[in-house]
């Protein structure tokens, strides 16, 4: 099964990680939920998976590209 | 009995026809649970509809006439649900439905008649590409580039292609052309083969990489909706297939309204969150407001920001462009505006109204936006919202920031403009604003800076804009069915009979 990196869409602060690494997450189920532009931004699994990595901590500074999460896709 | 041999000899033609390329290779797809093209057509098409243009075609090389059944792709007319169409079926058991001299003249026919009566295409693709020896050398060239219109795309009758197995040359070409894409998993679709990629490249290719689903679902956007099987894939040409005219010189159809129809918008305040920093899932409010069950989301995977969607209102056709806070806090990056503006084509071409609901904090900036080009997306969106002569209705949710405010019909953009008490129309976000027009942070004065933000948010209330008759209804969201339905009615174009000017029918595809 392939892995795939989640990367941020967008530059903000990590507020929230509301998966754990194993968890089970289907497609545009959120990971981790930034601040950015005012707004809280979830940063939505592209696909069905299990996360197989957490690579950010709430409270983090990150940019547009940044890898968030690891997935290990079907 | 007179004609006996004839007759025999007919019969024995058609059977060896029917025979496509083999038990043996129709058993092996059997095994697979793949429908082969002529069990795709039995389940596409009306019970008994189907008339075969070309049956005995075959390939004009003597030495395989016998090896060419029907030439490999199987074509004619039908009716889905009592509608007229025409088809064409790739049978990939005869010779890979390489594209052949003859079997282009077929889909020329069937492609030529569609236009002239009024028809959707349909093309179910799984081909190999060109046919060699046919296509090689001097005298090659001389068969190819014969049609000069062979892929104009005028929009005058709907096309639609699954894509149903391996697909090179011909179905990816059609499926390129064509105004909705479906994909069963494990297809493929590319320019050449992995086999021929690989040798070109020299390194390997996976064929899922190179033309799978994912690719062209999330990122290249070329396919709308990939499915499990080949049965399903039929069931979303037909369902897609509903929504639209037969031709572009009449209304799409109109359909009973489902039952409870206008129960669902009942708990609008509860999906919607007041807080304007809270997001939530715009396709929760778009099933709120139209028909029933009645929301065929295009290119769901691709652009996410931006919902683009078929419905019915009031048993009528409806296209919704809607932002979706869920993604990118729905601010509109060039993935979007391609979707938006290849919806917008769509659309104009076949006589469909245009409602916008808009949500959404300006267009995404940053590097990655840039480097694509977002500048001529965003304007390329322009120029195709300013041709569109459809009814366009707006309204507006929550934000309506920036330029973007024009593309999401703002302004002169849409016919009708309304919008929530909770809209929220400004340049940017209030407090992006306190910072940009005062050059102040909140740490350093926060008295003074929640002053300013208060003021600049009353500007930006819907309440002006209704009073400079900018927006000409602000509604309780639990009105916006009602709203719609009224105001679709208003906006009917009876003169005309609701068919546009179909100055989009022309433009590029696949964006």
């Amino acid at each position: 099964m392939p892995s795939l990196e989640v990367s941020s869409p967008i530059t903000g602060t990590v507020w929230k990680i509301v998966t754990q690494v194993g968890d089970r997450v289907e497609e545009d189920q959120p990971l981790v939920i930034l601040e950015s532009m005012k707004m809280e931004i979830p940063v939505p699994a592209p696909e069905d998976g299990v996360v197989e990595a957490i690579r950010i901590a709430e409270g983090d500074a990150i940019a547009e590209g940044d890898v968030i999460a690891v997935l290990r896709t079907d | 009995m007179p004609f006996e041999a004839l007759l025999d000899e007919l019969a024995r033609r058609r059977a060896k026809a029917l025979a496509m390329g083999g038990a043996e290779k129709l058993e092996k797809r059997r095994a697979q649970g793949v429908l082969d093209a002529r069990q795709r057509l039995d389940y596409l098409l009306d019970a008994g509809t189907f008339v075969e243009s070309g049956l005995l075609a075959t390939s004009f090389r003597p030495e395989m006439v016998e090896k060419s059944p029907a030439d490999g792709k199987v074509a004619g007319f039908g009716a889905i649900d009592g509608r007229p169409v025409a088809v064409v079926s790739n049978d990939f058991t005869t010779l890979g439905a390489s594209s052949s001299v003859v079997n282009g003249k077929k889909i020329r026919h069937v492609r030529t008649v569609a236009t002239q009566s009024g028809m959707p295409l349909i093309l179910l693709g799984e081909s190999a590409g060109s046919r060699m020896p046919d296509r090689m050398g001097a005298p090659g060239r001389a068969i190819l580039g014969q049609d000069a219109q062979e892929y104009l795309r005028d929009r005058r009758t709907p096309w639609v292609s699954a894509l149903l197995g391996s697909c090179y040359g011909s179905s990816t070409w059609y499926a390129c052309l064509s105004d909705f894409v479906v994909m069963r998993k494990g297809a493929t679709m590319a320019v050449a083969s992995s086999k021929v990629t690989a040798l070109a490249i020299k390194q390997a290719v996976d064929p899922e990489e190179l033309g799978g689903w994912k690719l062209h679902t999330a990122v290249t956007g070329l396919v709308d909706v990939a499915v499990d099987t080949d049965e399903e894939a039929l069931d979303y040409v037909k369902r897609f297939l509903g929504y639209l005219p037969s031709y572009n010189g009449e209304a799409p159809p109109v359909v009973a309204v489902p039952a409870g129809s206008d129960d669902a918008i009942a708990d609008i305040l509860d999906v919607v969150p007041e807080s304007r920093s809270a997001v939530y899932d715009m396709r929760a409010v778009i099933g709120r407001i139209v028909d029933r069950d009645s929301m065929f989301e295009m290119k769901p995977r691709f652009g996410k920001s931006i919902v683009t969607a078929l419905t019915r209102v009031d048993g009528r056709t409806v296209g919704v462009i809607a932002n979706n806070p869920m993604f990118k806090g729905g601010s509109i990056d060039v993935d979007a505006c391609n979707k938006a503006t290849s919806f917008l084509v769509l659309c104009d071409s076949y006589n469909i109204p245009i409602v916008f609901l808009v949500d959404q904090p300006g267009f995404l900036i940053g590097m990655e936006g840039e480097k694509r080009g977002a500048p001529g997306r965003i304007m390329n969106w322009m120029n195709a919202l300013s041709l569109v002569s459809v009814p366009r209705v707006t309204i507006t949710l929550r934000k309506n920031f920036g330029q973007a405010y024009l593309n999401m019909g703002g302004g002169r953009n849409s016919d009708e403009a309304a919008a929530w008490p909770s809209a929220d129309f400004g340049f940017m976000d209030p407090a992006t604003g306190v910072n940009v027009l005062h050059g102040l942070k909140r740490e350093d004065d926060p008295e003074r800076f929640d002053v300013l933000m208060k003021e600049i948010a009353r500007d930006s209330a819907p309440w002006p804009l209704a009073g400079l008759y900018e927006a000409q209804a602000i509604i309780d969201p639990r009105e916006t069915r009602a709203y719609l339905k009224s105001i679709l009615q208003v906006h009917r174009r009876a003169p005309t009979g609701g068919i546009g000017q179909h100055r989009l029918q022309h433009w590029p595809t696949s964006y």
